[in-house]
């Protein structure tokens, strides 16, 4: 949380209303939630719930048919995607979104595209190598040649190079090894930390509870469940349930 | 046999300014563009009426070397009305669509070019001066040379522009994937009008060249122009700049040495399409695309 | 309707209006024609299969040169117009071999190259053109009046041919290779044969038109007419005319090369036709193609449902777009007989196992999607297949399917799959839907459940067009059987809707309904609750329950939805990045720790701590 204000912490993100879907198909059902300042919110739900969608929708790669969705106060429905870096967003996306025939330096300049300061960059790319070693040992390698943990590292720190105040994660655990996903995560606690960015991480994986503030869950397009601090741990059974379905009470085998 | 190789290279090198265009359109939009030939005839026509008639409203007569010039900004600037105006609409519609617009531009250019300019074959003064050079036998006029020598400039500036510059890095994002490119903040539209402005200049570089090259400038003459490069750009794997290039030149060599060792009308023509069907049935990534291009 | 009668009365005023023609008129009109059947032709390709031709204008030299040649050399007539036909179909599908290969649009530039070919090489050569020899022509056609209706008759012929396209199963085919062109296989289509098909139609539409032209004029001297602008220009008249409508086409040929013939100005203004059309046509052409792509075809369409509306006697309802409670016995009685359907093989039915998976490999280059699966169906069963994103399900699919690169082995009743073509798997019985619709949006229910039977549809193209008996007998049986599968499901009152019209949900239930109709034993389903609601949901697992027990089939079910997977399965299996972990019976498997954590990914979320 951020150390600097003396009353609640603000709101960065805020999304109030949204519905959006693919052609006839509605996806999301007034899906609302928010992140403040500086912390860590989880968006948890299983395959098919919409957790990309939403974040899909935040970044205006899809359209919203009602809601809206705004920034630090500023309303940001309908902006550009092209346009968020410069606000301060970046979204770590599924898949990774490797350009796999760039090499990993040209991956990190290319999240500070939007970047003026030169120095800005330089000073972005040593934190980037410093807190990634693996990625400073690569740096002229291919990042198609990368090992999935590795892109996945990369693409985390391509999204940091702009230094943006809020941090989206779209299922960064996606076909990782657990310790990997671990090691992934304990990453972005890290940087959360010390450079005090927001981070709204869309995750299937309930690993993700153990860093969150506060957590939201997402079932077939809409948010079922909320939680904050301590609770924020004992969501497991909510999450279970969620994803598998009530199991059968033992007296009707 | 050298002597031919050599004129084959100096046409197939003019045949890849074009194919360069058409592979960076593709590259960054995924549209294949048959109009190239047609905006760099454009064009040239217009340069060439100016420097007879003059400028309307300025009345000056530009220099023969300034109709290069003025071919290539006429390029550019009707590549970049095309993109606004017919392709950028059409993004996210079948690439099919996209063809068939394309399409559409070089026939109403072509058309147009009849109407304003009369389907006599221009009367087309090479820009770069009447000097020849003989290379290994073979004797090239100035504009064969200059095509050689821009074809070289292309490569080079494409290596670098994509390796070392900023928006060159923003294309190759662009082309690897549009939806990431955006989120990098990466202005994908600028991308797309570069792309189109880039290729109208290099068409219309092209037709300065090819029309003294080759005796002057008809209506639909570039279209016959573009087909060469289109083979070439085919051949050598459209997502690929140097596919582009070597296999233009490959289309150039084989036009010169075919036709000069049979005599019979279309001869080169017959040779041109047995080369692209046999490529696209062996090879449908051309040679030197990336597996899964097509 | 009123549409129809008013499309009948135009089309009959026309033909009737032009007999009244002078006869230099009527010979325009004749040359008219020739272009309007040489553009039929191109949509052929162009509107059914998705390929653009830069030739036609070519093939129709092609055509005429042909018939002139055998014509003037002492052949009848027929002979003359037989021998166009062949010969122009021949090099349509020569040109389009690279079809096979190729996705797309670098098929356009090999057109490109024939027809420049064909300009430079073909007709400058005097043994091709013909050039000092005349084809006569028959004396029924002397007179000029005689020959118009010769070409109004071939005309018609043309439309003929395209109609039986459309109702059969050579016209389905054709758009499905135009939409979706690899999963159509697992419909028994094969889109190397669709394609060179359509090439070899669109190639003889075109010689006919030549062979009109060839008669019309007798000898051809200038190559003028089969350049490359006039190719452009039949791309210009499909596109404006509306791809895929033949009366948009015919008005547009009329009006792209008659106008400038018949009067030197455009009407109403003093500009010179024969210079405004061309370039007119090339700007409209643009024009279409980026902001009304139903060009004038669209427009009679929406003038014909302005009539219906107004002079309609009963307002046609929309239709509700949902599934209809249908009487289950009786539905299910009639939709046994879907099950009785020949096999291309003697198949056992091998207890227990129908479908043996038996260390299953895919890799997509460098990815590894299954990793040695090895899992049994049983006959009767409902098995499920769940597993966390990238599991490898829908790979799994692909590869019972044979739309993925397998190593291994998959037995379907003793039969081996591995190495057999993706397009025996509905004769054999295997059929299954697609996570995101593997349909064509733009057809009607009907023609989607119909196209789902090309299996079936066991008789030569060539007799579906021309409409001999037994392909008429299969296609009314096909249509039968379509009728009983959307009943099963009650979706009988959708069949004439365009799919894409229908809702997300419903949709999907089609699918299921164009599998079923393939008279399959083993319906493998990828997700069919994906954007249903709960209640949706639950009445898609009662159809699945309903389908084995009323029709023996034996179904595969991937799912997302973990709680269908209970109510409805009788096994499952559990897939993690390409392995499998877990197998069992649906409460048994989502009961075990790692399944628990495949989903949650934590090792002591085993323990249940929390149940809310």
């Amino acid at each position: 949380m951020s150390a600097a204000s003396v009353t609640e912490a603000e709101t960065l993100l805020e999304v109030e209303g949204l519905c959006s879907g693919y052609g006839s198909l509605q996806v999301l059902f007034d899906v609302s939630l928010d992140v403040r300042v500086g912390e860590m919110v989880a968006l948890m739900g299983s395959n098919g719930a919409g957790k990309t969608t939403v974040l899909r929708a935040i970044t205006g790669l899809l359209r919203r048919s009602a809601g809206r969705v705004r920034l630090a106060g500023d309303d940001v429905t309908g902006a550009p995607t092209e346009s968020l870096v410069a606000r301060g967003v970046a979204l770590v996306p599924e898949g990774r979104g490797m350009l796999r025939d760039l090499t990993v330096a040209e991956n990190l300049e290319l999240g500070a595209y939007a970047v003026r300061d030169r120095a800005a960059i330089v000073e972005a790319s040593a934190r980037a190598y410093a807190t990634f070693p693996i990625l400073a040992e690569r740096k002229h390698q291919k990042a198609g040649r990368l090992s999935g943990g590795q892109q996945q590292m990369l693409a985390v720190a391509r999204g940091l190079m702009s230094n943006p105040r809020l941090l989206l994660v779209d299922e960064a655990s996606l076909g990782l090894s657990p310790i990997m996903t671990e090691t992934v995560f304990d990453l972005i606690a890290d940087v959360r930390r010390t450079a005090g960015v927001a981070v709204l991480i869309v995750e299937q994986n309930a690993a993700a509870l153990d860093l969150a503030d506060r957590a939201f869950v997402l079932e077939k397009g809409q948010v079922v469940d909320r939680a904050e601090g301590d609770a924020v741990r004992n969501m497991q059974g909510r999450l279970r349930e969620a994803y598998l379905g009530r199991p059968t009470p033992e007296i009707e085998r | 046999m050298l002597a031919r190789i050599i004129t084959g290279l100096s046409a197939g090198a003019a045949y890849a300014l074009v194919a360069v265009g058409v592979v960076l359109i593709y590259k960054c939009t995924r549209a294949l563009s048959i109009a190239q030939g047609e905006i760099g005839a454009f064009g040239f026509f217009i340069a060439l009426r100016w420097a007879a008639r003059g400028i309307p409203g300025l009345g000056w007569h530009p220099a023969r070397v300034v109709t290069l010039l003025i071919a290539l900004v006429v390029g550019a600037a009707l590549g970049a009305a095309i993109e606004r105006l017919v392709m950028r609409p059409l993004v996210g519609r079948p690439p099919l669509d996209a063809l068939i617009a394309t399409l559409g531009v070089a026939l109403f250019l072509a058309l147009l070019e009849k109407e304003l300019f009369g389907t006599a074959t221009q009367f087309a003064p090479s820009p770069v001066g009447e000097w020849k050079l003989v290379v290994l036998g073979a004797t090239l006029t100035a504009p064969r040379i200059v095509a050689l020598a821009f074809a070289a400039g292309v490569a080079l500036a494409a290596y670098v522009f994509f390796s070392r510059t900023r928006f060159g890095l923003a294309v190759r994002a662009t082309t690897g994937d549009p939806t990431v490119a955006r989120l990098m903040g990466i202005p994908v539209n600028r991308v797309y009008r570069f792309a189109w402005v880039a290729a109208g200049a290099l068409a219309g570089l092209a037709a300065a060249l090819l029309g003294p090259a080759f005796g002057g400038l008809t209506p639909f003459a570039m279209t016959k122009f573009s087909l060469r490069a289109l083979a070439g750009a085919v051949i050598g794997g459209l997502d690929s700049i140097w596919g582009a290039i070597v296999g233009s030149l490959l289309v150039g060599v084989l036009e010169a040495v075919v036709g000069g060792q049979f005599t019979t009308a279309g001869a080169s023509e017959l040779a041109v399409l047995v080369l692209v069907i046999a490529t696209l049935v062996a090879r449908p990534r051309g040679l030197l695309g990336a597996e899964g291009a097509s | 309707m009123p549409s129809r009668v008013a499309s009948a009365i135009a089309v009959a005023v026309a033909v009737g209006g032009s007999l009244l023609l002078g006869n230099v008129k009527l010979s325009i009109l004749v040359g008219v024609g020739v272009t309007a059947i040489a553009a039929l032709g191109l949509d052929v390709l162009v509107a059914r299969t998705g390929q653009l031709s830069l030739a036609h204008a070519a093939f129709l030299g092609v055509g005429a040169f042909t018939a002139i040649n055998v014509g003037s050399r002492g052949a009848p007539w027929p002979v003359a117009i037989l021998a166009a036909v062949i010969v122009t179909s021949a090099a349509a599908i020569l040109t389009g071999l690279p079809s096979l290969r190729i996705r797309g649009l670098q098929i356009a530039i090999t057109t490109l190259a024939f027809q420049e070919f064909a300009e430079e090489f073909l007709f400058s050569r005097n043994d091709v053109t013909a050039a000092d020899r005349t084809l006569s022509r028959p004396s029924f056609l002397h007179s000029d009046v005689r020959l118009y209706l010769f070409a109004l008759a071939a005309l018609a012929l043309v439309l003929l041919v395209r109609y039986r396209l459309s109702v059969t199963k050579a016209g389905r085919s054709f758009l499905a290779v135009r939409d979706i062109e690899d999963r159509a296989r697992c419909f028994g289509v094969e889109p190397g044969q669709s394609k060179l098909l359509a090439y070899a139609i669109s190639g003889a539409i075109v010689g006919l038109a030549g062979s009109v032209l060839a008669l019309k004029a007798g000898s051809i001297s200038a190559k003028d007419p089969f350049l490359l602008l006039e190719s452009l220009q039949l791309v210009a008249i499909v596109v404006v005319g509306g791809a895929g409508s033949a009366a948009g086409i015919v008005t547009a040929a009329v009006l792209v090369k008659g106008l400038p013939q018949f009067s030197s100005t455009i009407p109403l203004t003093h500009l010179r036709a024969v210079r405004i059309v061309p370039i007119a046509s090339a700007a409209l052409l643009v024009v279409a193609i980026v902001a009304a792509p139903q060009g004038i075809g669209g427009l009679y369409r929406a003038v014909g449902r302005f009539l219906d509306r107004r002079l309609g006697a009963r307002g046609r309802a929309r239709p509700e777009p949902r599934p209809r409670p249908t009487d289950a016995v009786a539905a299910a009685h009639g939709a046994a007989t879907l099950r009785l359907v020949p096999r291309p093989l003697p198949l056992r039915m091998p207890v227990p196992a129908l479908l043996e998976a038996r260390e299953v490999r895919v890799a997509y280059g460098g990815v590894t999607a299954l990793d040695g699966v090895s899992l049994e169906v049983r006959r009767g069963e409902i098995v499920g297949l769940i597993g966390a994103n990238g599991a490898g399900k829908s790979t799994f699919f692909n590869a019972v399917s044979g739309l993925a690169p397998v190593k291994g082995s998959i037995r379907y009743r003793g039969v081996e799959l591995v190495g057999r073509a993706a397009s025996s798997r509905s004769a054999l019985g295997a059929a299954r839907t697609f996570q995101d619709l593997g349909l064509l949006r733009a057809e009607t229910v009907a023609e989607n459940v119909l196209l789902a039977q090309t299996w079936l549809a066991r008789y030569p193209a060539a007799a579906g067009i021309v409409g001999l008996g037994s392909a008429l007998r299969t296609e009314r049986e096909l249509r039968r059987r379509a009728g009983l599968a959307l009943e099963l499901f009650g979706l009988g009152h959708l069949a004439s809707e365009r799919l894409g019209d229908l809702p997300y949900g419903t949709m999907r239930i089609v699918e299921i309904a164009s599998a079923v109709a393939a008279g399959p034993d083993l319906l493998m389903l990828d997700e069919a609750t994906a954007g249903l609601g709960p209640d949706e949901s639950h009445a898609l697992g009662d159809r699945f329950l309903a389908v084995r027990d009323e029709l023996g089939l034996t179904l595969v079910v991937v799912e997302h939805h973990v709680p269908l997977i209970a109510r409805v399965c009788d096994y499952a299996y559990c897939l993690e990045s390409g392995v499998l972990i877990a197998e069992g019976k649906p409460d048994d498997v989502t009961a075990q720790p790692q399944v628990v954590e495949s989903f949650l990914g934590r090792a002591d979320a085993a323990t249940g701590r929390g149940l809310g």
